[in-house]
């Protein structure tokens, strides 16, 4: 097992990093869908079967199509001469350090550690997680999950009066 | 273990083996529906009856000579006629073809692998296939090419909501998203009974997720010469026609699976009850395709959002009501 997860990790890394580095938008796109599959490969190793398949059925199968459908209808086959400032470099090299220190404080504090609740591995083998994930989106984290549904509504309704305005 | 391991190999070999000589021989199912309903014979020569037909079909498509025009890109070329087929193949490893048989002292279930997220996992699949198309499209660098790959992404798109919403009633109902639990909860009536609305709205929407007619505007030969695949020629053409094939039974044997019973049925051993139902689903689509015209484009937009789509919705909605008002 822990092979595939150095594989699976490497495949991420590697797909991430040609993203940032390729030319061409569309082959970005594609190393990025390559990215969701070696994501889904790590959440299948942690027993995340319903995360795996949503990553890959809402990610890799409806979001990444729709942005190749876009730099289909751009027809941007290469990035010509990118114009790069002061702002975009400040703003990159904040974000890069905020993300370094997240991943200083998660390695430090990454310990292995039991699981405190109820749900122990057993259980979770038995019930399954996708029914103990739909319980607790429908009792105990109702509130969240409905304002997240809502929050997906006013966007819907924000594009569709974006779409509407004539110039 | 390794007599499951044994088995499973053999199952593997089976659905591929199974899978791509259907795959071939739909051609020929379909050109002899297409004859009869336009009332004439369809293929005859190679054969009798025309039954070598896909053989020779196969044979001329590998000599033919394999074109790819200039300024093409060339991995992604090759690669998209490969991407259509792969998810169609997977897609089948989660279905169940028959009801577990015992050799040797071991039971095998008759299905490569049951996943206890069945459902999903051929959802995620199946939205896949999409890529082989559009890619192909893109990559051809044909004009034709390329409009009817972007026709295809936005169609994908519309049609794929109302395939998800309809199939959750039949997970509502079943409490389960294994394949195998679906299945065996339909005994004793089938879903169909409980979801006539859910079936219809798959039927179709299946139909534009496989790009045939009356939703076959990717490939629309009266306005886009052939659509994506325009610039296709050789053993990549015939890759494309492998996977819409195999997509067809693909999506036959997952119809089958969750609204008409699966395997199950009397008299008769569960693996032929299940390729007899499998069938009957294929002579549907092929009916359809031979049946009515194809869809304007704006048509096929408005059939997806504004009627598919609320339907979908409410079926959800009146199954939830029904379920809670039986139960108490």
């Amino acid at each position: 097992m822990e092979e595939l997860f150095y594989i699976f990790s490497f495949i991420a890394i590697f797909s991430a990093l040609m993203v940032v580095i390729m030319r061409n938008p569309l082959t970005s796109a594609l190393y990025l869908i390559l990215c969701f599959f070696a994501l889904a490969g790590l959440y299948v190793m942690l027993d995340m079967q319903f995360l795996a398949a949503m990553q890959i059925l809402v990610y890799a199968g409806a979001i990444m199509v729709l942005v190749v459908l876009v730099i289909m209808l751009l027809n941007i086959s290469r990035i010509k001469n990118v114009k790069s400032d002061l702002h975009q470099k400040i703003i990159g090299i904040l974000i890069a350090l905020i993300l370094f220190i997240e991943i200083i404080v998660y390695i430090y504090n990454g310990a292995q550690k039991n699981p405190t609740g109820i749900f122990t591995e057993a259980l979770i083998k038995k019930v399954g997680n996708t029914k103990i994930i739909g319980q607790f989106l429908f009792t105990v984290y109702m509130l969240p999950f409905e304002i997240a549904s809502v929050l997906l509504l006013v966007a819907i309704v924000g594009a569709y009066l974006f779409a509407k305005k004539k110039y | 273990m390794l007599f499951g391991l044994i088995a499973d190999i053999i199952k593997i070999l089976i659905v591929f083996a199974g899978l791509l000589m259907s795959a071939a021989y739909l051609t020929l199912l379909e050109r002899k529906i297409a004859a009869r309903i336009q009332n004439r014979m369809g293929p005859m020569e190679a054969g009798f009856h025309g039954l070598l037909q896909p053989i020779a079909d196969g044979i001329k498509l590998f000599f033919k000579e394999d074109i790819i025009p200039s300024g093409a890109n060339r991995l992604l070329f090759f690669l998209a006629p490969i991407i259509v087929v792969i998810p169609a193949l997977t897609t089948f490893a989660v279905i169940p073809f028959g009801a577990p048989v015992k050799i040797m002292g071991h039971i095998v279930p008759l299905q490569v692998a049951d996943v206890n997220i069945g459902i999903l996992f051929i959802l995620a699949l199946t939205s896949l296939g999409v890529y082989g198309v559009v890619l192909g499209g893109w990559a051809s660098n044909s004009k034709y090419s390329l409009l009817g790959a972007i026709r295809t992404a936005a169609q994908m798109i519309s049609y794929e909501i109302p395939l998800v919403l309809s199939i959750i009633g039949v997970i509502m109902i079943a409490g389960d998203l294994s394949l195998s639990k679906i299945v065996s909860e339909q005994s004793n009536i089938w879903f169909v009974v409980y979801q006539p609305v859910g079936f219809i709205i798959y039927l179709i929407a299946s139909t534009a997720e496989m790009n045939r007619v009356p939703f076959d505007l990717g490939e629309a030969e009266g306005e886009l010469v052939a659509g994506f695949h325009t610039e296709y020629s050789s053993m990549e053409f015939a890759f494309y026609f492998i996977g819409e094939y195999a997509q067809m039974v693909v999506n036959s044997a997952i119809i089958v699976t969750l609204f008409l019973g699966g395997w199950q049925g009397p008299f008769l051993p569960s693996v032929l009850w299940f390729l007899i139902k499998v069938f009957f689903v294929i002579l549907i689509y092929l009916w359809l395709r031979w049946t009515y015209p194809r869809l304007r484009y704006d048509e096929l937009m408005d059939l997806g959002w504004k009627v598919l789509l609320p339907l979908a919705l409410a079926n959800i909605v009146v199954t939830g009501f029904i379920m809670i008002l039986i139960k108490g």
